[in-house]
């Protein structure tokens, strides 16, 4: 019977860790776009930048699904800037 | 134990599959139209940053649809956000994109006839011009040439290209970064005044600096 509530006991205790790790990708990806589209008004460059901001808000949420879409399509946006 | 194993596995498996932003569902298509709307006006060259605002909100609130009515308040006012900078897009790029392009007229440029070659009676100008595009260093041009109506329009055409070029080359070789510079030619598609008459034609041949 413990046997088979340790599994979800242990997931419940990871998760916050990996969260954790990937909240911090998120954080760096975001701050390259800052640094690399600085100065850079075009569409794209906006775009990427405020997906970047909704990838942030996301992950205060801790949602981290919605935080890597939006981080995704910023970087998209933000090499269509040609910011990386 | 294993039949509750199971769903238990499935249940925190799904939880896993990322489920795509659908900016595409019904519940977002009147901002969706407003967003094609201004970015058929040129909002994206025209108003960036309220396109781009327009965009991204969508986005959020494809996000937020996708969790159902977890929470029906943010839904709206992400998409009524969108809406609204769409249509504030719309109206500046309607406005905006408008706007006359800043025509500097290169009044003492020449060529020999039927050539791209520059007469040394241009020098003067072209000196000025490189001060100018060195002074306002931040500045992109398109050098823009054109011609009477006099020959072909094909023929008009080929010869202000290689002549837009030629005075594109001497910007450059006198220390304009050519980063800053494009040339085009518009042959006689765009005279400023009548060709009937030698000094109309001479007023239509012409160079000019199109700050883009």
């Amino acid at each position: 019977m413990m046997r088979w509530l340790l599994l979800p006991a242990l997931m419940l205790v990871a998760s916050p860790v990996s969260a954790t790790s990937i909240f911090t990708g998120i954080e760096e990806r975001s701050k390259t776009i800052y640094t690399d589209l600085k100065g850079n008004n075009s569409y794209h460059a906006h775009l990427a930048r405020k997906l970047a901001i909704y990838a942030g808000v996301e992950k205060g949420q801790a949602d981290i699904t919605a935080a890597r879409q939006l981080m995704d399509l910023a970087d998209e946006h933000a090499r269509k800037a040609g910011g990386q | 134990m294993r039949i509750l194993l199971l769903p238990l596995i499935t249940a925190l498996l799904s939880a896993c599959v990322i489920a795509p932003l659908d900016i595409q569902r019904s519940e977002l298509s009147e901002a969706r139209a407003l967003i094609a709307k201004s970015k058929a006006a040129g909002a994206e060259r025209c108003a960036p940053e309220q396109q781009a605002t327009a965009v991204a909100r969508l986005y959020m609130a494809a996000h937020e649809y996708s969790e159902g009515d977890v929470h029906p308040e943010e839904q709206q006012e992400l998409v009524e956000g969108s809406m609204k900078a769409a249509r504030e897009a719309y109206r500046v790029a309607r406005k905006g994109c408008s706007k006359k392009v800043e025509v500097i007229t290169l009044e003492g440029v020449y060529f020999e006839t039927n050539s791209d070659k520059l007469t040394d009676a241009s020098v003067a100008t072209l000196n000025g011009a490189v001060s100018t595009l060195k002074r306002r260093s931040s500045i992109h041009v398109e050098v823009a040439a054109h011609t009477d109506s006099r020959g072909s329009a094909a023929y008009n055409l080929d010869l202000s290209n290689r002549r837009a070029v030629s005075v594109m080359a001497y910007l450059t070789e006198h220390g304009v970064d050519a980063g800053r510079l494009s040339s085009k030619g518009y042959g006689e598609t765009s005279p400023i005044t009548d060709n009937g008459s030698a000094a109309g034609r001479a007023k239509n041949r012409r160079v000019e600096l199109r700050i883009q």
